[in-house]
């Protein structure tokens, strides 16, 4: 059986596999109608490979169309689909429903303008991303071929070259939740990729910019960020290289 | 309501392409390094200070119930004595102001708040590090007697 | 009514995946230029990606463009025209090291060189052996190409207009104009007005069901481009991935063989070495895909329904399976709860990319027929068809594919905008997309969007995927045209302004079911077997009646009319297809 989730609802329900009765319990927003948040819930049958997306899919798809969220690969890796997930922060494609409890909470993720239900505005994340000067820095003639670097000097940064800017890691900081001009885990995060690069010239540069009242020193250590990157990055633990990079000007 | 602020009220028309928020322009200085740098080490220095001093006031020789006058004059007689309180007083007091700081930075959300509340606590601050400076270096052992 | 505001740029790129952000990067740097695209550039389906970006560096062992570029135009089985695959071939090695420049962490030789690794269809000398061509970053070299464009789009500081859906394409005096776009945010149109168009929208692979595509993979640039009346190119062919996470569709990348995985069927033999005894199991995709769908047929599968095949990875190394394949093992984990390092994986064949697409030559212009183009309309990538895949795109070619016609596209289009003249926008270019959008708004019809999606994507899996014969491809095109009966009283839920995803997805609808008309119509026609297009009622490969390129034309009344265009041969005369 798949888990594709558009499928007629009568063939969910003469589906030869066990499905589960599940509460979908969804802070829905819709400034146009009601001004003020609210929360609604909807009943879905889950398939045992059923993730959260499907389920927000189901409803969407027969339930309620006015249902907002958004998503795109539906595999994590695209980072479209960050939410808060009974709590934390997840993306809704790699939650399984069958790790969950038969009443699931959804909420958008915190500290960014709510435009519409799941929806918020990303630009003030992808502000502070492009702060940070995410590229390659390099002066002087480039080299004919390729850059030589190598495999550890490659495997020095390996671990934060997986963001995917889902927002997930930001979105649960508190000190972001409540100062919006912290550049936030995610920014970090990228000025980290390029900071530990061996071929990268503009790592004074980033430092000075993460060296600000609103750098990595607002960071708090809560292990929020890596508890929520859906990548696994250890995102606390690059926060602290570059802590380390600034205090020894050196990386 | 689980959202730690309230959601700000949304523009009729959201301007294309959607505006970023102002960053304060940056300060170029390296007084957030400092500070972090000054909470571990001053951090680590307190742990020897403070446990010191609880040490020598409630364990050693009967603990507690021989601290009288004459032995904090007795102790404040030394140089030593003296310092050492004194790097107490100070590294404590500046170690928790700046946690507090940190505090204020991070929950307040209006400008003026935080000024206001940064205000007391900087006075305060130098109050009590003035007065209890004042007393390490100025106490008569022979004051009212 | 929506408000309508008008842009004007010299260029407009829709589209900020690979391809568009890599036209972007050329065009902006030379002209004024935005880039449209539905999603945030870095949520474009490019980062999905996994395997590696082929170019014959011969960084590990010895290797050359000229043999890329016969595999290549095997692998297409001798559909590619051979021009278009020559110029790919050939600025691959550039392409992969500008990428290289650009910031983009290959993994690395010992000596610190670029690493590469074997891929399907991707042979030494004509045939050989298997060539280690393929320059990658663990199994997210797509995700970090995706990356490193976009960096550089910021470095550059090209201007984006995030989760704008471009909905009309505005043409004047048969030449490109401009383009109107639905800004999800606020529900109004805009009208960009532009001396060149460059389409980078991708594939359609959602008229599938079991599908590696994303949601937002719905065809809308082809779909535009065919309701002006110009012509889609072999829409035929579909490639069909053969590891897909067996049920689920999700991609897990040909890299996985191409450092040692083996498929195996439910008694573990390893069946590839019946279907092709040179490269088992790194033959080309279409081969690989056959094969597993007829172990599956005559029995063979593993699984309680025996619907499946077996990827085998636990004879590798742990180390290198963290190495090189981290991302894929995790889905693997997370998705089917399966461990690799000690269990093989099911996989069945997933839909996966569409070889046809908009016709354009080799500097990414768009055709109107077999010879004439566009003025000032390019398009690149999936979107596009060069024709560079041929009926069956090899593993990593696609990576090749947006880097090279991207970046030509955004050249051409500039170097076109600097000279040409700006069209004229005929006032009231919007009407039709403002139309639609209240129709759909107004819409009292009682047929939900997924329904009908659902039973689309159900009748193109049963009828049209890896086996395809003239009566199931009938049934297909029945059923289509009954669920486009029931799409003019589709119904759209939400009536709001601000970020109508319910209405985006009935245009997408749309958009799907007038491409899966044309494939399946396409596909009716080509009575012969070849590369993704395997017909079982005739099973060989005909190159005496369809040595041809499809051109499908929609007529003002919504009929298709097929016509044909020659393949571009150079070096290569047609031969058996074995490995």
């Amino acid at each position: 059986m798949t888990a594709v989730a558009e499928r007629p609802a009568e063939t969910r329900a003469e589906a030869p596999i066990e499905t589960r009765p599940v509460r979908v319990k969804i802070r829905r927003y819709v400034p146009e109608l009601n001004p003020e948040p609210y929360w609604q819930t909807f009943e879905v049958h889950a398939l045992p490979t059923d993730r959260v997306l499907n389920l927000l899919l189901d409803i969407k798809g027969y339930q309620d169309g006015s249902l907002t969220f958004r998503r795109s690969c539906a595999h994590g890796v695209c980072g479209s689909d960050a939410m808060r997930i009974n709590g934390v922060n997840r993306l809704a494609c790699k939650v399984l429903v069958k790790d969950m409890p038969d009443e699931i909470t959804i909420e958008p993720i915190k500290g960014l303008p709510l435009e519409k239900d799941l929806v918020v505005d990303m630009e003030p994340f992808f502000e502070a991303y492009r702060s940070i000067k995410p590229f390659l820095i390099t002066y002087g003639q480039p080299p004919t071929r390729e850059h030589i670097q190598s495999q550890a000097d490659r495997e020095r940064f390996d671990d934060t070259t997986k963001c995917i800017l889902c927002a997930a890691c930001t979105t649960s900081c508190p000190v972001y939740w409540t100062d919006g001009q912290y550049f936030g885990p995610a920014a970090i995060v990228n000025a980290h990729r390029f900071i530990f690069d061996s071929r990268d010239e503009g790592t004074e540069e980033r430092l000075e910019i993460l060296n600000d009242r609103e750098g990595v020193w607002r960071c708090r250590t809560t292990f929020n960020c890596t508890e929520a990157c859906p990548r696994g990055i250890e995102v606390t633990q690059a926060i602290a290289e570059v802590k380390k990079a600034l205090l020894y000007r050196r990386v | 309501m689980t959202a730690a602020r309230s959601y700000p009220t949304i523009p009729p028309v959201i301007e294309s392409p959607r505006s970023a928020p102002n960053r304060p322009r940056r300060t170029r200085t390296n007084t957030e390094l400092y500070a972090w740098l000054f909470m571990r080490v001053s951090g680590i220095v307190l742990v020897v200070l403070v446990l010191g001093h609880l040490f020598i006031m409630n364990i050693l020789d009967g603990g507690v119930q021989r601290i009288n006058w004459g032995f904090v004059a007795g102790r404040w007689a030394s140089p030593f004595w003296q310092v050492w309180d004194l790097l107490m007083l100070w590294l404590a007091m500046i170690h928790g102001t700046n946690g507090l700081r940190v505090i204020i930075n991070d929950y307040t959300r209006r400008d003026g708040t935080r000024l206001t509340l940064k205000a007391v606590l900087y006075t305060a601050t130098t109050i009590t590090i003035a007065l209890g400076t004042l007393v390490i270096f100025t106490f008569n052992p022979d004051m009212g007697s | 009514m929506p408000a309508v505001k008008r842009h004007s740029y010299d260029v407009i790129i829709v589209g900020a995946g690979g391809a568009g952000m890599r036209a972007a990067l050329e065009s902006s740097a030379r002209v004024r230029t935005a880039v449209l695209t539905k999603l945030y550039p870095t949520r474009s389906h490019t980062g999905a990606a996994q395997g590696g970006m082929c170019a014959a560096l011969a960084n590990v062992e010895e290797d050359n463009w000229e043999w890329h570029t016969f595999d290549t135009v095997k692998g297409g089985d001798y559909l590619v025209d051979q021009d278009a695959a020559e110029v790919m071939c050939k600025e691959a090695i550039d392409a992969v090291l500008d990428l290289e420049k650009m910031g983009l962490p290959f993994n690395r030789t010992p000596e610190g060189r670029i690493d590469q690794r074997r891929f399907g269809g991707h042979t030494r000398n004509h045939g050989e052996a298997a060539v280690r061509r393929s320059c990658f970053a663990a199994d997210r070299t797509g995700h970090m190409i995706l990356q490193t464009l976009y960096q550089n789009c910021v470095k550059q500081g090209v201007e984006f207009f995030n989760e704008f859906y471009v909905l009309d394409l505005v043409l004047s005096e048969g030449r490109a104009a401009g383009a109107v776009a639905y800004e999800l945010a606020s529900g109004d149109i805009h009208v960009f007005e532009a001396k060149a168009v460059v389409l980078a929208t991708g594939g359609f692979g959602k008229v599938f069901k079991t599908t590696s595509n994303a949601h937002t993979l719905t065809g809308d640039g082809m779909g535009i481009v065919w309701r002006k009346g110009l012509p889609l190119e072999d829409m035929e062919f579909f490639q069909f991935h053969p590891t897909g996470l067996a049920g689920l569709g999700i991609l897990l990348s040909e890299a996985a063989r191409g450092e040692g995985g083996i498929l195996r069927n439910a008694v573990g033999e390893r069946f590839m070495e019946r279907y092709a005894p040179t490269i088992k199991d790194l033959a080309p995709r279409d081969i690989v895909a056959r094969s597993m769908a007829n172990e599956v047929r005559e029995g063979r599968g593993a699984g309680p329904n025996k619907d499946y095949v077996l990827l085998d990875l636990t004879h590798l190394p742990r180390e290198q399976i963290d190495a090189k394949l981290p991302d894929i093992t995790e889905f693997a984990r997370t998705y089917l709860g399966v461990e690799p390092y000690t269990e093989p994986v099911p996989v069945y064949p997933t839909a996966h990319y569409a070889m046809g697409g908009v016709p354009t030559n080799i500097r990414a212009e768009v055709l109107r027929n077999n010879t004439d183009v566009v003025p000032g309309l390019y398009a690149a990538g999936e979107v596009a068809c060069v024709s560079v895949h041929g009926s069956n795109r090899l593993g990593t070619n696609s990576l090749l594919d947006i880097n090279v016609f991207g970046r030509r596209g955004g050249i051409a289009a500039a170097e076109y905008a600097g000279v040409a003249t700006k069209a004229p926008v005929p006032p009231g270019v919007e009407s039709q997309v403002v139309a639609t959008v209240q129709r759909l708004l107004e819409s009292t019809g009682g047929d939900r969007v997924a329904e009908i999606r659902s039973a689309l994507q159900n009748t193109m899996d049963m009828n049209a995927q890896v086996y395809r014969t003239e009566e199931s491809l009938k049934q297909a095109e029945e059923d289509i045209l009954a669920l486009k009966a029931r799409y003019v009283n589709v119904a759209v839920t939400d009536k709001g302004k601000r970020f109508n995803s319910d209405l985006l997805e009935a245009i997408e609808l749309g958009f799907l079911l007038d491409l899966a008309e044309v494939l399946v119509i396409g596909a009716r026609a080509r009575n012969e077997s070849r590369g993704g297009h395997f017909r079982e009622d005739h099973p060989n490969r005909d190159d005496t009646n369809f040595m041809r390129h499809t051109m499908a034309y929609r007529n003002e009344d919504g009929s298709i009319t097929l016509d044909y265009k020659p393949v571009v041969q150079t070096r290569y005369q047609p031969m058996e297809r074995k490995y």
